[in-house]
C-alpha cells in the first residue's frame, strides 16, 4: 500500500506544480468571468443589489466618488442576473456573507422590478403563495441551487470554491485571454459589469434584433410567472437586515420603453407596491422608469448610460 | 454526490482508506454506511424510500427460500414486483400517464381533470429497482439461492460505485463477491485508478464540452437547419456515448479498487456493424436485463418470426420508457425496435446484395460499411432520445439535410456555447475524440490495459500526468450531472 501511496503522491505533486502554476499564471491575469471577480474581492461595506440590470448600470465608482464621505466602503455591485440574484432566501443568504462585519454607515442599493420579485407558476407547491401565512414554505425557489445561493465563500483570492463548481469554462482558458480589451463583459474589480459593446446607433439592425429576442423572453417570463408574495417577504427581510447596518434605497432602474410597456401589463400595480413598501420601512423608492436611457438590447443600459445614471442617482441620494 | 465534484473527490479516499484500513469485517459495514451517505446527499428523504424497497425485497427473498413450489413463492413475488414497480410508477410515470390521458381526454372533448404528483424523480431509482426485480424473480426461478444477511442484502441494491446508473448487476454475479473478504492488491487498486481517470476524461474533456455544442441546437433546433443541425447530432452522439460510458469507467473503476468486479456495460459500441451488434455492446446489462425477464418470457425467438418481431418491438418500447417518461423516449425504443425488426426481414437481401457487389471478399470494407450505416442510424435515433419535445425531435429529423444553401450562415449560433475560443475549443474536442476513437479501436483488437503494460515505465507514466493535466485543464467542470442520472 506504501508503494501506491508513494507512487500516487509523486504523481499527483507533479500533477499539482504544473497545474497550480499554470492556474496561478492564469489567475494573474486578471480575467476570469462575469462573476468571479465579485467573490474575490474584500467584504463590503456598501453595496448594490439586483439583478443583471443593476449590474451593468449602477457603477460603484461614480457612488463612491460622489458619497464616499458619507458612506462607508469598499463599495461593491452585487447583483447578479435574474436565475441568480433574484429577492430569496439565497441571495439574502450571500449577502448577509459579502457584508462586511460591522458595517453601521453602509450604503445599499436594492433595484427593483417585477421580475426580480416573481416566481414561475410551476414553482407552487401547494396553495397560491400571495394568501399563505409563511409563503416562503409554500414555494421552491428556482435559485436553491445556484451559484449565488450554494457559494459559501463570497470573499477569497483565489476563490476555489468558485473555481470548481461554477467556472464553466476550462482553465486553459484562462491563459488564453490575454488581451482583455476584446473581451466584451468586463467585470471591474467594484463588481459592475461593463459590456463593451460599440453604441446601438453604430448598429441598429442589431440593437433591434437584440431587442425583439429579449421582449419574446420577457413576454414568454410574464405570461409564466406571477409576482411572489414569498419573493416580497424575502426582499423586506434583505430591507430589515440591511438597515441594521446602514441606509437602504430601493431603485427601480430604466431600461427600453418597450420593456417598460412589457412590465407595465404584466404588473401595472408594481409602483404603487413598491412606494408603499418603501413608506412601510421608510426608506427612499427612486424611480427612474420614465427616463430615457440607451441599451445594449432594450433592457440593459448601455456603459456610457451607466455612468450618467449612477452620477444622476449619486445627486439624488446626496 | 456526483464523481466530478470536490465532495467526491474528499468522499473517495477517505472510503478507500478507511476500507483497507479497517479489520476485514468491518468492511462490508463501512461499505454499506458510505453507500447510503452517498445517496442521501442527492435528498435524504429518498433514502427511506430505498431502505423501503430494500427491506421489503430482502423479506420476500428469505420466505420465497422457505417454500417448495413456485405457487407458494408467488404472492411474495408480487408483492416484491408491486413494490418495485409500484415505486417506479408513481415516482416517474403517473404524471406522463396522467398528462397523456388528459391530452387524449381535450382532443376528444371529453371531460377529464388528470391527477399530477409534484414528485422529483428519485436518482439512480429505475436502476436500483431493475436490480432488485432481477434478484427476486432469480430467487422465485430458484436460480439464485435468496440472501440471509440483511447488510449484505442491502449493500447489494446500495453499493454506491453503481447505484445510480448501474451497470445493472445480477444477485449471482455480485453477492458471492460481497461474501468474499477483499484485501489490498497494488495492480488492481491501481487499474481502478486508471480507469477512473480515463472515465473522468470522457467525462469532463469530451462529454462536457460536446453539450456546449449540441445543447443550443437542441435546445432551440428552429434556429437552425442543414449543416448546424447535422453538427449539433453528431456531438450529441458522441457526447451520450462519452457521458455513459465515462461514468460506466468510473463506476467500475472506484469497485475495482476496493476489490470488487462490476459487469462490462459497453464494448466500442461505435464500431459495431449493426443495429444488433450495437445492442450486443451499448448498455449491455440494460440489454441483458431486458433479455432475460421481457423478451424471453414472452418467448422469445421460439414462437414463430411473426411473434419474435413483436417481442423485440415490445423489448425496445420498453427500453424506451425505461429511459424517460416522455414519448421522445418512447419513439426512440420504437425505432431500434424497427431498425432491429427492418435488419433481421431484409438479411437475405442484403446478404445477396453484398456478394452481388464482391463485399465479401473485401472484408474491411464490409466491415467499414456496416460500421458507418449503423452509427449514421444510430445516430439518427439519438435525434428522438435527445430533443426536448416530439416537434422538435421532428423538426431536427426532417431537416437535417435542408438549407445547405448557405452552410455557414447559422454556425455562429451553433457554436455560441462554446465560448469565444471556440476555434481552441473545437480543437481540444477533436483531439480528445480521436483519442477515444483510437483507445477503442485498440480495444477492438484486445485488452488495452495489456497494451499499456508493454510500454516503457517512463511513456506511462507520462501517459499518467498528461490524462491527469488534460483533466485539469482541458476538462469542464461546473456541477455538470452524467445524462444517466436522470433515469
Amino acid at each position: 500500500m506504501l508503494k501506491l501511496v508513494f507512487r500516487l503522491g509523486l504523481l499527483l505533486g507533479i500533477v499539482g506544480l504544473v497545474g497550480g502554476l499554470g492556474l496561478a499564471a492564469g489567475l494573474r491575469r486578471g480575467y476570469v468571468d462575469a462573476f468571479y471577480a465579485r467573490f474575490t474581492s474584500p467584504p463590503a461595506g456598501s453595496l448594490i443589489v439586483g439583478t443583471s440590470r443593476a449590474a451593468q448600470a449602477i457603477k460603484p465608482s461614480e457612488l463612491a466618488a460622489r458619497l464616499g464621505q458619507r458612506y462607508e466602503g469598499p463599495w461593491l455591485n452585487y447583483a447578479f442576473t435574474l436565475a441568480e440574484s433574484p429577492y430569496g432566501p439565497g441571495y439574502l443568504s450571500s449577502i448577509q456573507r459579502k457584508l462586511a462585519p460591522g458595517t453601521r454607515r453602509g450604503l445599499f442599493i436594492l433595484a427593483v422590478d417585477p421580475w426580480s420579485l416573481s416566481l414561475p407558476n410551476q414553482a407552487l407547491r401547494g396553495a397560491a403563495p400571495t394568501t399563505s401565512a409563511s409563503p416562503d414554505q409554500a414555494v421552491e425557489f428556482p435559485e436553491a441551487n445556484s451559484m449565488v445561493g450554494q457559494l459559501a465563500s463570497v470573499s477569497q483570492n483565489p476563490n476555489l470554491d468558485y473555481l470548481a463548481h461554477y467556472l464553466h469554462k476550462p482553465f486553459y482558458q484562462l491563459l488564453l485571454n490575454a488581451d482583455t480589451a476584446r473581451v466584451i463583459e468586463r467585470l471591474h474589480p467594484d463588481g459592475w459589469l461593463e459590456i463593451a459593446l460599440p453604441p446601438p446607433s453604430a448598429n441598429p439592425a442589431l440593437l433591434r434584433r437584440r431587442t425583439a429576442e429579449k421582449l419574446a423572453t420577457y413576454r414568454a417570463l410574464a405570461a409564466s410567472s406571477h409576482l411572489s408574495a414569498s419573493r416580497l417577504v424575502y426582499l423586506q427581510k434583505t430591507i430589515s437586515y440591511l438597515q441594521r447596518h446602514g441606509q437602504v434605497v430601493l431603485v427601480r432602474l430604466p431600461t427600453g420603453a418597450a420593456m417598460a410597456a412589457v412590465e407595465a401589463h404584466y404588473q401595472p400595480g408594481f409602483d404603487q407596491q413598491m412606494t408603499e413598501l418603501a413608506h412601510r420601512y421608510s426608506v427612499p423608492y427612486l424611480n427612474y422608469l420614465p427616463l430615457s436611457y440607451p441599451t445594449n438590447d432594450g433592457n440593459h443600459l448601455t456603459r456610457t448610460a451607466a455612468a450618467q445614471l449612477s452620477q444622476r442617482l449619486a445627486a439624488d441620494i446626496r | 454526490m456526483l464523481f466530478n465534484s470536490l465532495h467526491f473527490l474528499v468522499f473517495f479516499p477517505v472510503v478507500v482508506g478507511l476500507y483497507f484500513g479497517l479489520p476485514a469485517r468491518w468492511r462490508a459495514p463501512l461499505l454499506l454506511v458510505s453507500s447510503y451517505y452517498f445517496y442521501l446527499s442527492w435528498k435524504p428523504a429518498y433514502g427511506l424510500l430505498l431502505a423501503g424497497t430494500t427491506l421489503l425485497d430482502y423479506y420476500s427473498g428469505v420466505r420465497m427460500s422457505r417454500l417448495a413450489t413456485p405457487a407458494q413463492r408467488r404472492p411474495w413475488l408480487y408483492l416484491s414486483l408491486t413494490s418495485n414497480l409500484g415505486t417506479l410508477f408513481i415516482f416517474k410515470y403517473f404524471n406522463f400517464f396522467s398528462d397523456t390521458a388528459a391530452a387524449l381526454a381535450a382532443t376528444l372533448h371529453l371531460p377529464l381533470a388528470a391527477p399530477t404528483l409534484a414528485l422529483a424523480l428519485p436518482v439512480g431509482v429505475s436502476f436500483y429497482t431493475f436490480q432488485s426485480v432481477a434478484y427476486i424473480v432469480d430467487v422465485y426461478q430458484g436460480k439464485l439461492p435468496a440472501e440471509q444477511h440483511l447488510g449484505r442484502f442491502a449493500l447489494f441494491v446500495a453499493f454506491w460505485p453503481q447505484l445510480v446508473a448501474g451497470p445493472i448487476e445480477r444477485g449471482a454475479q455480485m453477492l458471492p463477491q460481497l461474501r468474499r473478504p477483499h484485501d489490498f492488491n497494488y495492480g488492481r487498486v491501481a487499474s481502478g485508478l486508471r480507469l477512473m481517470a480515463w472515465g473522468m476524461f470522457k467525462k469532463v474533456v469530451i462529454a462536457d464540452r460536446l453539450a456546449l455544442l449540441a445543447n443550443p441546437v437542441f435546445d432551440h433546433p428552429q434556429r437552425f437547419a442543414g449543416l448546424p443541425l447535422l453538427l449539433g447530432v453528431a456531438a450529441f452522439t458522441v457526447q451520450i456515448y462519452a457521458d455513459f460510458s465515462g461514468y460506466t469507467d468510473l463506476a467500475r473503476g472506484t469497485a475495482r479498487v476496493l476489490g470488487y468486479h462490476l459487469v462490462l456495460n459497453f464494448r466500442q459500441p461505435y464500431l459495431a456493424t449493426s443495429v444488433g451488434d450495437f445492442w450486443r455492446r451499448w448498455h449491455m446489462s440494460l440489454s441483458g436485463w431486458f433479455r432475460d425477464y421481457v423478451y424471453i418470457p414472452l418467448g422469445g425467438s421460439r414462437a414463430g418470426r411473426a411473434r419474435t418481431q413483436l417481442n423485440v418491438l415490445i423489448v425496445f418500447f420498453l427500453s424506451g420508457l425505461w429511459h424517460g417518461a416522455s414519448w421522445t423516449f418512447v419513439l426512440w425504443g420504437a425505432l431500434h425496435g424497427f431498425y432491429l425488426v427492418a435488419e433481421s426481414l431484409t438479411a437475405p437481401a442484403r446478404t445477396t446484395l453484398g456478394r452481388w457487389l464482391g463485399l465479401p471478399t473485401r472484408p474491411h470494407l464490409q466491415r467499414a460499411l456496416g460500421t458507418a450505416l449503423t452509427l449514421a442510424l444510430v445516430a439518427y435515433a439519438w435525434i428522438f432520445f435527445r430533443a426536448n419535445t416530439l416537434p422538435d425531435a421532428f423538426y431536427i429529423a426532417t431537416h437535417l439535410f435542408s438549407g445547405w444553401g448557405h452552410p455557414t450562415a447559422q454556425l455562429p449560433a451553433a457554436l455560441a456555447g462554446l465560448g469565444r475560443h471556440f476555434a481552441a475549443e473545437l480543437l481540444v474536442a477533436a483531439g480528445a475524440g480521436a483519442i477515444l476513437a483510437l483507445v477503442d479501436y485498440r480495444a477492438e483488437r484486445g485488452s488495452v490495459a495489456a497494451w499499456l503494460a508493454g510500454w516503457p515505465a517512463a511513456g506511462r507514466w507520462l501517459s499518467y500526468a498528461g490524462l491527469l493535466l488534460a483533466l485539469l485543464y482541458l476538462g469542464i467542470f461546473g456541477s455538470s450531472q452524467f445524462i444517466y442520472f436522470q433515469f
